[in-house]
Parts: C-alpha cells; sequence; structure tokens
C-alpha cells in the first residue's frame, strides 16, 4: 500500500458534519421521472418480515423491502441502526459466524434464499459483494479478478483472459495495471484495490452487487472514481450500498432505505427521501439533527 | 456455462454448473473430515500415551501396589522397587528451580516491557528466547563440565561453611561439595525454565491496556510503583500460569538433569548431595533393565511423572486460558 | 529522607534489579555459547564431518549421528508438519468454537509442554516392543509427536490473524470454505505457518529423551530406517559421559554443531515471521 488509509467517515461519527447537506446535489430526476422509471423497475429482491439475530440480540426487527433490478438502492441510517447487517443477510454471509441467524423471508426472483436447502456458495456467486475495506487476496491481480471465474466455470485461457480484461475495464482499472497484472494485488494503492475487489466482484457476472461503505476507506478522488463506476454498472445489476455518506447516497442511489435501531423507518426513491421525507426521524438525520 | 438462467431454479444449483457445484461441496466436506480427524487424532494420541504407560506399569502396581508411590526402596538386584526417591528428586529440583528463576523471570520481564529502551525490547526479547531453543543435553554437558566444577570450589563450599553450621536449615547444606547433586540440577533447570516464565510473563504484562499504565504515570508514579499498583495486579492470574508452566517444564526436564543430578536412589536431606528424578532414572536405567519388573516400575515412574505433569500444566493452561478469554471479550 | 526521595530509591532499586536479572539471563547464554566455542571448535575436523563415531582412542567423527538425526528429523517434518498444520486449520477455520475444538487445543497445549522423556516411553510401548529391536523408524515417530503439537499451536495463531475480511471477500465470490483456506488463507499467513514448522524442526533436532529407547543408538554407519540409528543428541549424551577425552572432544563438536543449526533455525524462524504481512 503506498499511502494511509484515512477513513472519511468513520462509524463512531454519522452525525456532525452532515449539516450542509442537501446543498450539493447533482441534477437529479423530476419527481415525475422518477416514479415512473420506478414502475418501469422490475423487483428483483423482496424481504418479508427479516429478523436478525445476535445470538439473543435482535439486530432487525422485521424488515419489509423491495429492490429493484438495474437500480441502485441506498442503506443509510446511523451506526448499529443494521444497515450493515441487512446487507448480510442478502447473500447469508452471516452464516459464517455461529452465533447468527435470520427468519423471515428473502425472495430473490421468487425463490426464498433463507431456506436451509439453498446452496450458499452458488447463492453468493449469484450476488457479489464488495466490503468496506479493500481485501484483495494475496495473490497477482490477475489471479485476484480469475479467482471468481474460476471457481465455478472451464474457461480455456484465452476466454478467462477476456473476462479478467472486460472485468477490469468495468472497474476502470484496466489501463492502470494492463502492465503489471502479474504483480501482487497488495502492491496496488487503497483506491485501484477497492476497483480491483469491484472488478473481482462483476467478473463471476453477479446479478447483484453488495457494496457495504465501499468508499468509506477512500481518499475524496478515489471515492469519486467509485461512484462513476456506480452508476455505470446500474445498467447491469441490482445494486444495493450501504453508505455512511449522505451525498453519497443522494448522488449514486435511485432509492433510499432509511433505518433505524433495526427498523426500517422510510423507504421511497431517494428523490423522496431527501426532499419530502414523511418520517420526522429521516428528515432530523438526513439534515443532521438526529438525536 | 458462461450464460446464467435467471428463472427461479438458478437458485437451486440448476442453472449453473451443477458438477462445480458438486465438486465444490465435495471437497468441503472432505478437507473439514480431514482436518477434524487430526484434531481428533490429538485428542486420541494422549489417550492412546496414557493407555500404553497404564498397561505398562500393571506389574509393577500389582506386585507393589499403592506401596510403590511412598517405598524408598530401589534395589535392582532383588527387584524391589518404590518411586519415593525419584519423586522427591523431581520435585526438590523443580523446587528450587522455580524459587530462582521466577525473581529472575520476573526481572526481565519487568526490564523488557517497562525500562528497555524500544529499539532494544525485541533484540533481547529472542535473546532470552534462544536461552529456551537450547536442547536439553547442551544444558547437561555444560553443567556438567562448567558449571559443576566451580560451584565445587565456590559456591558448594561457602554454603557449607555459612548456611551449613545454622541450626535446622544447616541439614539442607551439610556434607561434601561433589559439584554435582540436586542443587547443581535445581540450577541448570533454573536456567532452563527462566525464559519460558519470563517469556509468559512478559507477554501477559503487554496485556496490561496501556491507558491503565499511563494514567498511573501521569499521576507522578514512578516505574516500580506502576508495575506494583498496576501491572501486578491486572497480571496475577497469567503470572502464576506462566510459573505453573515452566515448573510443568522443569519436572519433566530429563537430560540435563540426568547429566548432574548424581544418580542416586536414596532420599537425603543434604541439598549438595547426589539425588534422581524420575526422568534422571529413566534415561540412566530404562535400556539396561532387563526382567519385567524392572521395566515395568521404571513406566510405572513415567506414568507418575506424566500426571504430575498434566496437572500441573492442565492448571498453568486453564489459568493462561481464562486470562485470554478475559483478554478477547 | 523526604518520601519523594524515597520513592525515587526504591524505583532505582527495583529497576536496577531488574536490569540485573536480564543481564544475568544474558550472560549465561554468552556462556554457553562461548563454552561450546572453546570446547567444540577444535573438535571440528575434516574426520568429523566424514567418519563414523570411533572406538575410544580411535580418528572418527560424527557423520553417522549427524545423518541419523537428520533423516529422523526429515521424516518427523514429513509426517508432523501435514498432520500439525491440518489440526491447527480445524481449530483455526471449522471449529466454530466447538467443545471438540477446546478439548484439543487444551491437549494440545499439554503436549507442547510434556515430558519428551514420556513420549519415548510411548513409542518403546507400541513400536519397539512390538517390532522387538530399536528402530530409526521409531525415533522419527517420537519426534513426530513431539513435532505435532507446536506446528498444531503455531498454525492456528497464525490463520487466526487472517482478517476476517479476507475469508468473508472470497466466500462472498461463492468459494467454498475448502478453498478459501487453501487459495486464500494459507497463501495469507505462509511465512507464519512456515515459521511454525521451522521452530518445530529445531524443537526435534535437538531432542534426545524421547530417542534413548526408540533409535537408541549406533556405533556404526547405517542407513536402514528398521535398525537402531546415530543421532547427535543421543551420542553427545553418552561421548559426554565417558571416560575418554577423545569422546568428550567429538561431544563438544556435536554439541556446538547442533546448537548452532539450532539457534541459526530459530533466527530465521523469526525473521521470516517478521515478512509476515499480518504480523501485527
Amino acid at each position: 500500500m503506498t499511502y494511509e488509509i484515512q477513513p472519511i467517515e468513520t462509524s463512531a461519527s454519522p452525525r456532525p458534519r452532515l449539516i450542509q447537506m442537501p446543498a450539493v446535489e447533482p441534477p437529479k430526476p423530476t419527481v415525475a421521472q422518477a416514479k415512473e422509471a420506478a414502475d418501469q423497475a422490475q423487483a428483483k429482491v423482496e424481504i418479508k418480515d427479516l429478523r436478525f439475530y445476535y445470538k439473543a440480540y435482535e439486530a432487525l426487527k422485521g424488515i419489509n423491502l423491495t429492490l429493484h433490478d438495474k437500480r441502485v438502492t441506498a442503506f443509510i441510517g446511523p451506526s448499529g441502526c443494521g444497515k450493515s447487517t441487512l446487507l448480510r443477510v442478502l447473500n447469508r454471509i452471516y452464516e459464517l459466524y455461529p452465533d447468527q441467524r435470520a427468519t423471515g423471508e428473502v425472495l430473490v426472483d421468487g425463490q426464498d434464499i433463507l431456506d436451509p436447502r439453498q446452496d450458499l456458495n452458488l447463492l453468493r456467486a449469484r450476488i457479489g459483494m464488495v466490503f468496506q475495506k479493500p481485501t484483495p487476496f494475496p495473490m497477482s491481480i490477475y489471479d485476484n479478478v480469475a479467482f471468481g471465474v474460476r471457481l465455478y466455470e472451464r474457461l480455456g485461457p484465452r476466454r478467462l483472459d477476456e473476462r479478467v480484461e472486460e472485468a477490469l475495464r468495468r472497474a476502470a482499472l484496466w489501463d492502470e495495471v494492463k502492465d503489471k497484472l502479474r504483480e501482487s494485488g497488495l502492491s496496488l494503492s487503497g483506491g485501484q484495490q477497492q476497483r480491483l475487489c469491484i472488478a473481482r466482484a462483476v467478473a463471476v457476472k453477479p446479478e447483484i452487487l453488495l457494496l457495504d461503505e465501499p468508499a468509506s476507506a477512500l481518499d475524496p478522488i478515489s471515492t469519486q472514481r467509485i461512484e462513476e463506476l456506480i452508476a455505470d454498472l446500474k445498467s447491469d445489476y441490482c445494486i444495493v450500498i450501504v453508505t455512511h455518506n449522505m451525498q453519497q447516497a443522494a448522488r449514486s442511489s435511485d432509492y433510499t432505505a432509511f433505518m433505524y435501531l433495526g427498523q426500517m423507518i422510510e423507504f421511497d426513491t431517494t428523490e423522496t427521501i431527501f426532499t419530502h421525507p414523511k418520517e420526522r426521524q429521516t428528515e432530523d438525520y438526513i439534515t443532521g439533527r438526529f438525536g | 456455462m458462461e450464460a446464467r438462467s435467471h428463472g427461479p431454479a438458478a437458485l437451486t444449483a440448476v442453472g449453473l454448473a451443477p458438477h462445480a457445484m458438486r465438486r465444490q461441496r465435495l471437497g468441503d466436506t472432505l478437507f473439514r473430515g480431514l482436518t477434524q480427524s487430526f484434531a481428533i487424532g490429538v485428542l486420541l494420541l494422549l489417550g492412546a500415551v496414557i493407555a500404553a504407560l497404564a498397561a505398562g506399569s500393571v506389574t509393577a502396581f500389582q506386585k507393589f501396589g499403592l506401596g510403590f508411590l511412598v517405598s524408598e526402596t530401589w534395589n535392582p538386584v532383588k527387584e524391589v522397587f518404590g518411586a519415593l526417591p525419584a519423586i522427591y528428586g523431581t520435585v526438590v529440583t523443580s523446587l528450587i528451580a522455580m524459587l530462582l528463576a521466577v525473581p529472575v523471570a520476573f526481572g526481565i520481564a519487568v526490564f523488557l516491557t517497562e525500562l528497555c529502551p524500544r529499539a532494544l525490547r525485541r533484540p533481547i526479547g529472542v535473546l532470552v528466547e534462544l536461552l529456551a531453543a537450547i536442547p536439553s543435553v547442551i544444558y547437561g554437558v555444560w553443567g556438567l563440565f562448567v558449571m559443576a566444577p566451580v560451584l565445587q570450589t565456590t559456591l558448594q563450599p561457602a554454603l557449607i561453611d555459612t548456611l551449613g553450621n545454622v541450626p535446622i536449615v544447616g541439614a539442607l547444606f551439610s556434607g561434601a561439595p561433589y559439584g554435582l547433586g540436586i542443587l547443581t540440577a535445581g540450577l541448570i533447570l533454573a536456567v532452563m525454565v527462566l525464559p519460558f516464565v519470563a517469556a509468559v510473563t512478559r507477554d501477559v504484562f503487554m496485556t496490561v491496556p496501556a491507558m491503565l499504565r499511563e494514567s498511573a504515570y501521569g499521576m507522578g508514579a514512578t516505574t516500580a510503583e506502576v508495575v506494583r499498583a498496576i501491572v501486578i495486579p491486572h497480571s496475577r492470574i497469567g503470572i502464576v500460569g506462566g510459573v505453573m508452566l515452566g515448573l510443568g517444564r522443569a519436572l519433566g526436564e530429563t537430560m540435563a538433569v540426568t547429566f548432574v543430578i548424581g544418580n542416586n536412589h536414596h532420599i537425603t536431606a543434604s541439598l549438595l548431595a547426589p539425588g534422581t528424578t524420575i526422568s534422571a532414572t529413566l534415561a540412566n536405567e530404562f535400556t539396561e533393565a532387563v526382567s519385567d519388573t524392572y521395566t515395568s516400575s521404571l513406566i510405572a515412574l513415567g506414568l507418575i511423572l506424566f500426571v504430575i505433569t498434566f496437572i500441573v500444566l492442565g492448571a498453568a493452561n486453564f489459568l493462561l486460558w481464562r486470562l485470554s478469554a478475559k483478554d478477547g471479550a | 529522607m523526604n518520601i519523594y526521595a524515597r520513592r525515587r530509591a526504591t524505583n532505582f532499586a527495583i529497576l536496577s534489579l531488574s536490569l540485573l536479572a536480564t543481564a544475568a539471563g544474558l550472560l549465561v547464554l554468552f556462556l554457553i555459547l562461548w563454552s561450546l566455542l572453546r570446547h567444540g571448535v577444535p573438535a571440528l575436523s575434516l574426520a568429523f564431518f566424514s567418519q563414523s563415531t570411533p572406538a575410544p582412542g580411535n580418528v572418527g567423527g560424527m557423520i553417522n549421528a549427524i545423518y541419523g538425526s537428520a533423516v529422523m528429523t526429515v521424516v518427523a517434518t514429513l509426517v508432523g508438519a501435514p498432520v500439525g498444520i491440518l489440526t491447527g486449520t480445524y481449530l483455526a477455520e471449522f471449529s466454530r468454537g466447538s467443545h471438540l475444538a477446546q478439548v484439543v487445543r487444551f491437549i494440545n497445549d499439554i503436549l507442547l509442554s510434556a515430558p519428551s522423556i514420556v513420549v519415548g516411553l510411548f513409542v518403546y510401548e507400541v513400536m519397539v516392543v512390538r517390532m522387538g529391536h530399536f528402530s530409526a523408524w521409531a525415533g522419527a515417530a517420537s519426534l513426530t509427536i513431539i513435532f505435532v503439537p507446536v506446528v498444531v499451536r503455531t498454525t492456528e495463531n497464525m490463520l487466526v490473524l487472517v482478517p476476517a475480511s479476507l475469508r468473508e471477500a472470497a466466500v462472498a465470490l461463492g468459494a467454498p470454505r475448502w478453498k478459501v483456506v487453501v487459495m486464500v488463507v494459507y497463501r495469507a499467513a505462509v511465512q507464519g505457518v512456515l515459521t511454525g514448522v521451522i521452530l518445530a524442526v529445531a524443537r526435534v533436532a535437538g531432542e534426545s529423551a524421547p530417542l534413548l529407547f526408540t533409535a537408541l543408538n549406533n556405533q556404526f554407519w547405517s542407513t536402514d530406517m528398521n535398525a537402531p540409528m546415530a543421532n547427535l543428541p543421543v551420542v553427545i549424551f553418552q561421548f559426554a559421559l565417558s571416560p575418554y577425552a577423545d569422546w568428550q572432544l567429538l561431544a563438544w563438536g556435536g554439541a556446538l554443531l547442533i546448537t548452532l543449526t539450532i539457534l541459526g533455525l530459530n533466527i530465521f524462524a523469526r525473521l521470516m515471521a517478521s515478512w509476515s504481512s499480518f504480523s501485527k
């Protein structure tokens, strides 16, 4: 790593610097356009009465939510509200830990993925995930991207090369690494590492992409590149992003879900959430008056 | 295979490379099973050790009963055996070792955590750990040829002339300076367990939160006061665990002791006299034991040693484990 | 003397004692090394490395013992390293805090410090008695039993140091657990795990107690694993305790050789650990 990672938004302090928040907003579609777009979007994931437990502690208290295909949905809310937990239910990564369990239904294309018979490896191959901190594997850049592809597909060397290049191009990293594909993934800068992780996730051609505060450990320029990337990837995937950063949610998502203390307080188009929130708590949070 | 079906069926592994899926799942089961079977193997190994030693010592216990544990006789010619001299020597040498090693180890730990310049901490720590890496047989050679003659001409006569004349305690330091004997074995053991106790104590001292330490320093406490009032109370359990770990090592140590203990199956009050330990008896006599009773008695000694060290090490690990569990929470 | 002066004096006294303790520890290390060099270097001749152990009064060397130690250590490594690594993997990756794992961890920590001579007794009972004779195989087996717990402990410690996020990332790509472990976790922890293996090699290379009644000793050159085999520690033990000056000299030479090897391995292992990507 060539520079220190400086978290922009640490999880300990979601509140203070959001006060002048909605000032910088890119041109957004009008409410009518957004509604129209929403109607066109297909439901990809339907979450019904989802509850989640760490041992006896109930971290999610009956979540109901629909995620649309080819749209970006942002989960926002203060630390500990359950937004990351909700994300981690969608690919059942929580099953790595013995004390965690979920009840309810999560329908992906109508199929309940919480079903015990659901094959977890296959589920995760279909649902990509990018984490808060870059997690390059201790292997070459090329092998990092090819890792997931090799798990489930037998591609010839040339087809595999194409897949790796395609994924790196989609992650806007190709030009920076095309001459050093054999170098260690750990040799890249923090922002490059995170894009490498995105390339690794899209290389397996998932249907859903889960991003858990993907830019929180990055500098502003890298953050901007990641956001551009999200906008570009949206055309192909159902994207879910957890973020602490209000501007980021406003800039890059179509829908926003505001969560608080394990409950889904409000879910609507991002436009609506940031301009006419229905709930008092939502308004307090996005304007930084939360307390 | 590249295109993925998007129907509901895909989620139950029909759509995508079912062979690959099955292979992966099989790999998971196999790999997990493999690692688990080796883990169980470690358990079985311990069981097998105890079972083999118990089976081997049946003859001895049948012949001598539990009296084996308290009998002082060790007569290979008449085939009468008792474990007491060896047990006594094992315990006494180990106690001497701990008495000498613990304060020094403590000093080293304090030096390494509180006093040593940061840049020297690692090198000095490594040097102390290297002391633990030197093989037992080397300590034996060194103890026999270098340390024992020096003790014979300096420390031992001095002890005889001074403490030897004190009532009661004098019995411990009476007799002639042989050079070899219980005290020498205890000294060598002290050097050998020193690095273990020092390393564990240092590691335990390190677990004291920096904030606690700093707040004590912030009130104007001296380094010695911080150690006494903050570091030691905070790491009490760990220190006891470390000391017992060292004790477990000392009890079972073989080669170094065998070189310098003198191999004498009589219990003598004087620490300067030759004695024996369980492990030294085994090392010296096992290959020479011809009769079943003799062999079985030696294996019974091994079983006793294993049981004693098992209890001591078990207690040590329990204490250290509780500490790390608390630490992790 | 006022309170403050007394406190400072106490502090000075205690810190001086701790400095003294450290100096004493290091002094012993250097005394031992100095003795080894002084007595051992004269023994290291060409014959030392080319001839087998002699009868008293004859010229000879340690080559049979060097070979025996090397062979038995290699066998112990080839068997013990995979067993230890897989057991450590179970504890770190698959046990999920199960009771089995806790018991195995506890037992392993005891085996780690258990008296090595008892291991020799055990192998004598189950191998030597059954085979009817001492053998290099039996010696290698007892070294293996000592080897495994060291590797189990270090492997588990090193795998636990690998960040959970790396496992999650691999799992999130649909990788089954065994591939996560083999392709990602092992790669991330390779230096640490190898460090443990080297430390275990250093540990068993100097063990003599478990070889006394398993491999025994052999005055002659032998490569037969089914027969008694010479090895450095046991030869050192016997020669040092013998009354013959030339045997004692060879023992010093062997002691120097084995100590330098083991300290070298230890230092190398520590260097290796410090290259590891996740050591704090």
